[in-house]
This record gives structure tokens, sequence and C-alpha cells, in this order.
């Protein structure tokens, strides 16, 4: 009889607390806030300054970075239920010089619990072979100035740029250059450089209505140069066809992390 | 080597014919764009932008105007003459801004609506993206595009134009793009004596000489030159024998891929007349001497085209002295005088 009583009010208590919980998800989970993907850019665990941080790569070759910029697409963020947001056709280039570019805001995100994020360094496929009439914004090269971010001879956006100096260089200046761009060729096979970030979130990205949150990435250029593949400047100063440009790409699609939410 | 460019530079002075005459034709009433009825549809999707007069017009003045350089200097026409089927008039490969020398012939602009890609090596895929390879090209007119439209945005006639073309003044690099676009679109070449005897036009008379000759391109060069565009556009190797140093690797420039190397577009046959110096390093100064190579030059290069090659491992295409002339006398059936003489086309 006891143990029947217990039982039942155990039971009441279960669904009074999932009834409770669901009524308190209801309140909170309702409209929407914005996300702010804040891009860091460092040297290990120093700040990257342009022009005047000095670092070594993994062989012992010391660099400068002048330049380091790349796209952001195709962001997605999934929720603890499996929900999934997507953002279709915002394109973004992160460039260490523009600091408001560093900083990208999703507008409208649905209130939830985000745990995973995902987003592509580079312009998709699709857009990238899409009529010239759909590139708008950082997809439009009159935006690039002297800082392009487009092959014009072999048509495809360059999805990662970053130059620099080291004294290791034989090219003129002392310069090194890797510019990687390829999506995998309109009619013929290339090679493809496109690269998905996916990131499980250590904590969540808990997006509540009319506010804010932020998600702060680190991108380690120690990871460019070290990673599955050691890149020594001294061999190869300059990268920009695209079977080069992989060893490069496959580096840095490890270089990026999640640090942390705020 | 230094003497041999000089001596084939002079050659290609000498030999490269200009259209004859100097008379503009006149043909303000013909529609800007039109298909011939001896050619497919088109690949381009004119529906998304079609030939206007208004962005014609606008297209011609940016086509002629030096500001799209760097320096002011250099404009489309530079390297892309109308005599000359829009190609560089006595050039091997294309002179810049600053004197700067490229590496390759420029080819002309004619029936752009019919491509499936541009360049020697088919780099750029739309006609809308092509624009700016040459304006960003360090060699050719080296300059931004940013600064491009802040030039154009920065006069008051071109504005004008823009809002005729467009509806608003607003200059923006699709405009601009697809008002080159519309003036390339336009070059539509289908005029030649052969298009009227193929189309049973009057004037469309053919010798004896032109018809064997026509009778000997279908056997003998017809599979890569197909069509009404004389190009399958398909990349291929045609034995032409590689610089030692820096070769240019072609169409694997692109690609990447090894099975690419040394494979160039196969050109338009169209106004080849016009056209000369040939191939895609402007290597040769005149007709007799491609067909030279073909029956007797060709070398087995790494990817030559399998059809230069017989199962007995004999090179070219056999040709004899009098079939050669035969298929240049067709081939010059292929020059249409109206266009690289219609005064639409000339500078505004």
């Amino acid at each position: 009889m006891k143990s029947i009583f217990f039982k039942a009010a155990g039971f009441v208590a279960v669904i009074t607390f999932l009834f409770a919980c669901e009524t308190m998800n209801d309140d909170e989970l309702t409209g929407s806030g914005t996300v702010v993907l804040e891009f860091d850019n460092r040297i290990g665990s120093n700040e990257l300054n342009l022009g005047q941080t000095v670092a070594s790569n993994n062989s012992g070759e010391e660099y400068t970075v002048t330049t380091l910029n790349y796209f952001v697409s195709n962001i997605q963020l999934t929720a603890m239920d499996g929900k999934t947001i997507s953002f279709p056709d915002q394109y973004y280039i992160v460039r260490e010089a523009d600091e408001a570019s560093q900083r990208i805001t999703l507008n409208d995100v649905p209130a939830g619990d985000y745990h995973h994020l995902t987003y592509m360094i580079g312009v998709d496929s699709l857009k990238s072979v899409s009529p010239e009439a759909e590139r708008t914004g950082v997809l439009d090269i009159y935006s690039y100035g002297d800082d392009n971010m487009y092959w014009v001879w072999n048509s495809g956006y360059i999805f990662f740029k970053m130059e620099g100096v080291s004294p290791v260089s034989t090219k003129p200046g002392n310069v090194f250059k890797f510019h990687i761009g390829g999506f995998g060729g309109k009619d013929t096979a290339t090679p493809n450089n496109l690269k998905v970030i996916d990131t499980m979130l250590s904590e969540d990205l808990a997006v509540r209505n009319m506010s804010s949150s932020t998600a702060h990435v680190v991108l380690d250029v120690t990871k460019v140069f070290d990673g599955i593949n050691s890149l020594k400047i001294a061999e190869t100063p300059v990268i920009m066809d695209m079977t080069g440009g992989m060893k490069v790409s496959a580096n840095y699609s490890s270089a990026f992390s999640m640090d942390h939410i705020h | 080597m230094r003497y041999l460019i000089l001596i084939a530079g002079l050659l290609s002075l000498w030999s490269c014919e200009k259209a004859g005459g100097e008379v503009p034709i006149i043909n303000e009433e013909k529609p800007l764009f039109e298909v011939p009825s001896n050619f497919d549809e088109p690949v381009y999707d004119l529906s998304k932008n079609p030939v206007s007069e208004e962005g014609f017009q606008l297209g011609r003045k940016l086509f002629y105007d030096g500001r799209l350089s760097r320096d002011g200097t250099i404009s489309c026409a530079e390297c892309h003459g109308q005599p000359y089927a829009f190609t560089h008039h006595g050039h091997i490969v294309s002179h810049g801004i600053d004197n700067r020398v490229g590496r390759r012939n420029a080819p002309p602009i004619q029936n752009t609506a019919w491509m499936t890609s541009f360049f020697w090596d088919g780099g750029v895929f739309d006609l809308d993206l092509f624009s700016p390879a040459p304006i960003m090209n360090p060699l050719e007119m080296d300059e931004t595009m940013t600064n491009v439209i802040d030039k154009i945005a920065a006069d008051s006639t071109y504005r004008q134009m823009f809002k005729e073309a467009y509806g608003t003044e607003e200059v923006n690099t699709s405009r601009f793009l697809r008002a080159l676009s519309q003036f390339m679109n336009a070059l539509v070449s289908a005029n030649s004596r052969y298009d009227k005897y193929v189309r049973n036009e009057p004037g469309g008379e053919l010798t004896a000489d032109e018809l064997e000759g026509l009778r000997l391109f279908e056997q003998k060069c017809s599979s890569c030159h197909s069509g009404a565009l004389f190009s399958d556009q398909s990349f291929r190797n045609n034995g032409l024998e590689p610089f030692r140093i820096d070769p240019d690797l072609g169409r694997a420039l692109v690609t990447e891929r090894p099975e690419d190397r040394l494979k160039f577009k196969v050109p338009s046959l169209r106004n080849i007349r016009f056209t000369a110096p040939y191939m895609h390093d402007g290597r040769f100064s005149s007709l007799d001497d491609v067909l030279d190579h073909y029956a007797a030059g060709v070398q087995d290069t790494e990817n030559l085209d399998p059809l230069l090659k017989s199962e007995d491992g004999i090179l070219g295409i056999a040709l004899t002295s009098t079939e050669k002339a035969q298929i240049i006398s067709f081939l010059k059936t292929l020059s249409d005088e109206e266009f690289v003489r219609d005064s639409r086309f000339a500078a505004p």
C-alpha cells in the first residue's frame, strides 16, 4: 500500500515536473534573438597584429602575417532537439584588417539552446557558378579594391588568403602568399578546397527572445602552418594553385576552434 | 629566336588582310541580336540579359573606353579591333599596359552568345564573368574593378546612359558587366559567303575550288572545327611544339589535371582571313603555315589529340599541296565583310 502510494506520488511528481518544465520552456523559447559569431585570429596564445607579430612555425621559420582574409558561409546551428537553423545566401569575408568584419551577426535566430555550429570556409560550388547578378555584397568584386578575393582568369573566389613576410622566402620582398580556392569545377572535376568546420559547443549557445548571444571562434595561425601538413615557407613561399592549396586547406580546417560563448 | 619573331612579325603584318575597303556598312535597321537560321540556339541566357539598344550603346562605349585600364591607355578595342574581327592586328601575343606582353594571341570576339567557355584555356565559364579578367590582368589593363566602377560612376554621361539602359543612374558591377555582354553578344558574325551558301541566299556562290575545299574540310577538319561556330569548343592538343622554357600548359592551368596539359580550346575559324597570326601563341603568320603544320609539323607531345595520330603512328593530317590550297580557299569564304565593317560596332 505504502509503496503504491509512493509510486503514485512519484508519478504525479514526475508528471508535474515534466509539465512544469514544458511550460517553463514555452515561456522562454519563443521569439528570436541574435547570434554573433566573433572570429578572433590569433597566433598561438598571442594576438595577431598584422605586420607586427613575429612568430615561428615548427620548421623554425620566422614569419609575420600582413594579410589574413577568409570567406565564411553556409552557417548552421543545431539545437539539442535536433532542430537545425540555416542561414542560406549569407556570405561573409572576415578580414583581419577590418575589425567590423570579424563579427558576423545572424538575425532572427529562433530561441533555443544550440550545441552544434557548422560553417564553411569558402563559397559553395552552387554560388561559385551562379549568375553574376546573384553576386552581391562580399561576392561583388567591386568590394575588393586592391585586396582581391576572386580569380578572374579561372572563375572562382579565393576562399582563404594569408600573406606575409619571412626572411626565408626566396621571393622578392621576402613575401609569402597563400591564396586558397577551388570549388570543384563547373564542367570538369577540379580540386576542391571547400572546408566545412564542424564544432560541437562545450556549452550551449542559448538564444533567447530579443537578446544577443556571442560565440567566440578562434583561428590559430600557427595551425595553418603546422597541422596535418607542415608548410615550409622556404619550400613553397607562394601557393596559389588549387592542388597546392589542398595542403593549406587541410591545415586550416583544423585551425578553427570554439573558444567560449558569452 | 629574336630574329624569328621579328621575321614572323613582319610576315604577319604583310599577310594579315584587312577587310576589303574602309567603307563602313550602315546597318542601323538590323536588329542588334538575332539567331541566324543556320545557327543553334544560343548558350547564353538572353532572356536574363537581352540586347537592348541602350544597353548595347553603353556596352559599346565601355568597350572603347581606355578608362577601363589603370592609366587610361588601354581599352578592350586595343587588342580586339573590329577590322580584324576583333583581334589584335599584327600582334603575335597581345600587348597591354606599359607595353607589357601577354603570352597568348587575342582571340576574336564574335558569336559570344554561343560560347560555352572563354579564353584559350576555358578558365571563364560565363560571358558575364569574362570582362574583369582583362581588366584586372596586370599584363593587360591592370586595374581593379573598384576603380573602374568608381571612374565610370563619376562620369555624368555614363550615369545618364546607365539610366537609359537600366532605369536609374546607379553604376554597379552587375550593370557594367551586363552592358559589356550585350555589346559582345551583338557581335554576331553569320554573313560570310559560306553562310549565304548554306542558307541558299544571293551572294552565296562558291567556286569549284572552294566547294572542293569545303568537301576536304568536312572530311579532314570538321571533327574538331564543327558546327556553325566551326569549333566543337573542346580542348585539344594539336601537336604544336611547346616552348622549352616555361611552356604554356593551356587547359591544365585551369583544371590542374595532367590529362589537360598542352590542350587549348579549338578556335572558331570564322573570319580567319582577318585574324592572323594563328594558334594560341600566334606562332603561325599565315594559313599556309597552319595547313603545313597539320600536314607535316605535328609533334607527338603529351596528350596529343588521338585524331592527329593514326593507328600506325603517322602524325598529322594527310594533305597534298592542292588540297591545302583548296581548303584555304574554302576558309576564305568564312570572311564576313559586313561584320568587320558594320558601323554599329565601331568606336562611338
